[in-house]
């Protein structure tokens, strides 16, 4: 997609109309200042902070991403029109002069911190059901407030090949078993999940596989494929437990009766080749059609009545910055200790983790965590446990969560910091 | 000595093959059952276990000589006759089945079972007509009319989803059975909306009972068609009064209760109104109290009016029950309105009241006077009353006579505590207004003032923008404007094209104070509600940038987001 059709069907998404000319971010030709965007307590919208970042280097302008610096702190270049983006989204932005900023830069020598420049704005793609909800998802959501442009994409457009022409990927809520996230027994009759079935056994038709367990499985391997060729993949809730199910099960029928027309191979579980997923290894099958959960992955099981696990908090971990600069990037936050929250996929249990997989956060004691990443191929992955940061016990049919009266949230912030973290200019990163 | 030592055996064996089935282990649970009739033929427990987990084992037939010799043992053990249908059923054996269905009701003429059980095992079979020729059949041969089999039959039509059969059953057995009313209510409530109609013109036929209408009036009541509900209860109410009468008036009112609505609330003030009359002093009283309160919530003035007097003027009603009936009969002649009011401030004035009560009623007086313009009069109505809400009310007269000084003085007194928040609110911005105008008295403020409390909106508009051509720019003008602008902004519709000038007038004349960006605020939102978002943007970026210390700025935000779509709209 050439860049200019991109704006245009970014604005069409987000009401946003991002254009150089528009915004005139380009900084004067001999640069005299910077604006500091500070993440710390100070700052008075978070979430929009990371927006101005995006769209500044959206426009070409450089950044930098003073990681560990007053909470994350953004470097940009002082000029007009960012100075208006910052107070027409309520962002604090200081004004620095040279001195300053060395003084800063000597802070962050000294210090377990780093500057890593941005440079790129990655093109950003949200594979969700052309139906869903808008509300629906924290990422499409935080996107949304924050004022970062991106384009929808679901089967047809990964089974096309159509991934190439974006940098970053979000998996919205998706069921990669093929399963409608088991709603399908629970909530017979419900119009929401009639129109998801019908469109998925559509597409599915349309598409040339004879089940839907069958496409979301050959779009799960597009995805993986997209990885390693260099993607950028976040994923949260459910889409993270069920894309290393249906990666793991090539071959393997794992899909109730419901889903696919045949019961699950009784010797599933011996037959899944973990050696395909991303982060997981050994899971089980939760074979009942009826309990909404789909494995023995998730460490919350929030639908699995008895085996139900209550709510606590996880902890960031702390990285170091000049040596780990990604993970750094990853929990850059104003808050180390972050309530948890459920989803379908809430959580991921230690003892189903690859060797090799980065722990960003997790629940002390528990035997599960919270957020975790990973490398393959020429690319990269991030899975974070749970479906809205802001909504812990989010049930089906809540009101939308409106981040407007979030602005500071440190759950949505982890999100916004896998959307700018491939920004980061890649000779800098060092894992 | 031999019972009392094989007994605990029995019950060892028959205990083991619950803890085997319940584990799952369904054959080794079959031996223990079949240990145990062994030893005890007629073991009801043992063959129930094994009706169980036979079938799981494709053995059922195993199960029929242990059945058959349980039963020629104890034949006139209905449970094991019936065990002995199923398992015919089971096995697919059509004729065994009625040969024994038909033993069974020769044995016991008189028995509804046996046709029961040979029903309910064709119906799981989904023989469902044949189901159903079973029970018309049982209902022919014990000649009890109608309301033989009743139940069976409305839960088979159910299930076959032919609603108005099932009603038909059900206001069978209903009648013939009023505890069972409830019962009914409850699996007729699921009848799909398109069949509704069908299932109660079938409860109400002309030769409906009046238990069946009840059917009918509680199942209208319970989708929703409250008054449909009632008028048909009220036609079942025929004869003597009874027991059976007040208690379903009590449920009517109770289920009434449930609704919520104007309407539930109007038929449960008339259910109380009507059960008042069948229980005895002080419960009749109390209830028809609580019935006006409802007839009041559901906006049936007329019936209310009715039922008060006749409760105020009760010589035998309790003192608090006729202080409440006076509170609201005097709140009903406020609400009124008109001529209602002189009638209402005499039985104010001669009323047994006191205390809170009446002070409440003397505030609603005077608003109810100030709403007709008569402010005189609602002065004279506060004239002894030191309460805050008082204060509040008489600094409104104040400012309605353009007595700007006043008003202020008395808004500052009243302070925020007076009345709801709302209301605390709307002085706040009074006196901010006024505290813009450099005069102590404008008459031709507090008129348009008035007119807009009076509810002429349109008028108000009009005349507010006369009285802002008269201020000075730094003396209110903007205010005053920016008043007229959001009245005619709520009025919509042509109006808004005015409001949107007003808003545009005080926006261009700037100034200090919060007039100019609270006219962008309000622009945009008006830009906004007539899908001009790119508009709404310019102006609320704009009063971002013009206003960055002001106190609208986080809305304006707030609004911006929401017309770039960044928020729901929840």
């Amino acid at each position: 997609m050439k860049r200019r059709e991109f704006v245009k069907s970014v604005s069409r998404l987000a009401g946003l109309t991002v254009s150089t000319r528009v915004l005139g971010f380009y900084p004067p030709n001999r640069l005299t200042g910077y604006l500091l965007v500070p993440m710390d307590d100070t700052q008075s919208d978070h979430l929009k902070a990371y927006g101005l970042a995006y769209r500044v280097v959206h426009e070409g302008v450089k950044a930098e991403w003073l990681l560990n610096y007053q909470g994350g702190a953004f470097l940009l270049p002082d000029g007009d029109a960012i100075r208006r983006e910052a107070a027409l989204n309520g962002v604090r932005a200081e004004p620095v002069d040279g001195g300053r900023v060395t003084s800063i830069r000597g802070e962050i020598e000294a210090n377990n911190m780093d500057a890593v420049p941005l440079e790129k704005a990655p093109k950003v793609a949200v594979y969700a059901p052309p139906n869903a909800a808008p509300w629906d998802d924290a990422v499409t959501m935080a996107l949304q407030y924050a004022g970062i442009p991106f384009t929808k994409i679901w089967d047809p457009e990964v089974l096309s090949g159509g991934l190439r022409d974006f940098d970053w990927l979000h998996l919205h809520h998706e069921d990669f078993t093929g399963q409608y996230s088991k709603f399908f027994l629970i909530y017979s009759g419900m119009p929401w999940l009639a129109d998801m079935v019908q469109h998925n056994a559509d597409t599915a038709r349309r598409l040339g596989f004879a089940t839907v367990p069958d496409l979301k499985k050959a779009v799960a391997r597009g995805i993986r494929d997209y990885v390693a060729n260099g993607g950028f993949l976040f994923a949260m809730c459910t889409a993270t437990e069920t894309i290393d199910l249906a990666l793991a099960a090539h071959g393997v029928d794992i899909a109730a009766t419901f889903a696919d027309g045949t019961p699950i191979d009784p010797q599933a579980d011996s037959k899944l080749d973990w050696s395909q997923a991303f982060a997981f290894t050994g899971g089980k099958l939760e074979p009942n059609p009826l309990v909404a959960t789909f494995s023995d992955i998730d460490g919350h099981q929030v639908n699995a009545g008895p085996r139900r696990q209550p709510l606590g908090a996880f902890k960031l971990f702390n990285f170091s910055a000049k040596i780990d600069p990604v993970p750094t990037m990853l929990v850059q936050s104003h808050r180390q200790v972050i309530p948890d929250f459920y989803g379908l996929t809430t959580s991921f249990m230690r003892t189903r983790l690859k060797p090799g997989v980065t722990i960003l956060a997790d629940e002390e004691g528990a035997p599960w965590v919270k957020y975790i990443h990973g490398d393959l191929g020429k690319g990269t992955w991030t899975f974070f446990g749970g479906h809205d940061p802001e909504d812990p016990q989010h049930q089906i049919g809540d009101p939308p969560t409106d981040l407007s009266l979030h602005p500071h949230s440190p759950g949505y912030r982890l999100i916004l910091n896998n959307v700018l973290f491939p920004a980061a200019k890649k000779r800098e990163l060092k894992t | 000595m031999l019972a009392l030592a094989t007994t605990p055996a029995f019950g060892q064996a028959i205990g083991q093959g619950f803890e085997l089935e319940r584990g799952g282990r369904t054959a080794e649970a079959a031996a223990a059952y079949l240990a145990t009739l062994r030893a005890d033929p007629a073991n009801l427990p043992a063959l129930l276990g094994l009706e169980r987990v036979l079938p799981a084992l494709g053995r059922l037939p195993e199960l029929l000589p242990f059945v058959q010799r349980a039963r020629e043992r104890v034949p006139e053990n209905g449970l094991l006759r019936s065990l002995e249908l199923r398992v015919y059923a089971g096995m697919n054996e059509p004729d065994s089945l009625t040969a024994a269905a038909r033993r069974w009701a020769a044995a016991m003429p008189r028995s509804e079972a046996p046709y029961r059980e040979w029903a309910l095992a064709l119906a799981d079979r989904r023989e469902f007509d044949d189901a159903r020729q079973v029970l018309l059949l049982g209902r022919r041969s014990l000649g009890g009319g109608a309301t033989a089999l009743a139940i069976e039959l409305a839960e088979l039509e159910q299930r076959v989803e032919n609603w108005e059969a099932a009603a038909r059953e059900w206001g069978h057995a209903a009648t013939a059975a009023p505890e069972l009313l409830p019962n009914a209510a409850s699996q007729l409530a699921e009848t799909p909306a398109p069949q509704r109609a069908r299932v109660t013109a079938a409860l109400t036929s002309t030769d409906a009972s009046p238990r069946s209408q009840r059917l009918a009036a509680e199942l209208l009541l319970g989708w929703g068609q409250a008054a449909e509900g009632w008028r048909l209860f009220e036609q079942s109410l025929v004869g003597a009064p009874s027991s059976e009468t007040a208690t379903a008036l009590r449920r009517f009112a109770d289920l009434a209760a449930q609704l919520g609505t104007p309407a539930g609330h109007r038929v449960r003030g008339l259910a109380l109104a009507r059960w008042a009359d069948l229980v005895p002093s002080p419960l009749a009283e109390r209830a028809r109290a609580e019935g006006v309160r409802e007839l009041l919530e559901g906006g049936d003035r007329v019936a209310a009016r009715a039922a008060l007097e006749r409760l105020a003027g009760d010589s035998l009603a309790p003192p608090d029950a006729k202080s409440m009936a006076e509170a609201a009969l005097i709140e009903v002649l406020i609400a009124d309105g008109g001529g209602q009011l002189d009638a209402a401030e005499r039985r104010l004035g001669s009323s047994i009241l006191g205390g809170e009560d009446e002070s409440r009623l003397r505030l609603a007086l005077a608003r109810a006077r100030v709403a007709r313009g008569e402010l005189d009069r609602a002065a004279l109505l506060l004239r002894d009353d030191s309460s805050v809400a008082a204060l509040a009310e008489r600094g409104w007269i104040a400012l309605y006579r353009g007595d700007l000084r006043g008003a202020t003085d008395a808004f500052r007194a009243a302070g925020p505590y007076a009345g709801e928040r709302a209301a605390a609110t709307d002085r706040t911005a009074m006196l901010a207004l006024v505290q813009q105008i450099r005069a102590d008295t404008l008459p031709d403020l507090g008129a348009a003032l008035l007119t807009l409390a009076r509810g002429d909106s349109a008028g108000a508009v009009s005349t507010l923008r006369q009285v802002a051509g008269r201020l000075a720019p730094d003396g209110g003008r903007s205010d005053v404007l920016l008043l007229a602008g959001q009245v005619a902004a709520r009025i919509g519709g042509l109006q808004d094209s005015t409001a949107a000038r007003l808003f545009e007038q005080v926006a261009r004349a700037g100034g200090s104070g919060a007039a100019a960006p609270a006219a962008e605020l309000e622009w945009a939102r008006l830009l906004v509600r007539q899908g001009r978002a790119a508009e709404a943007i310019q102006r609320l970026e704009h009063l971002i940038l013009s206003y960055p210390g002001s106190a609208f700025v986080p809305e304006a935000r707030r609004e911006l987001d929401r017309a770039r779509g960044a928020v729901p709209r929840s």
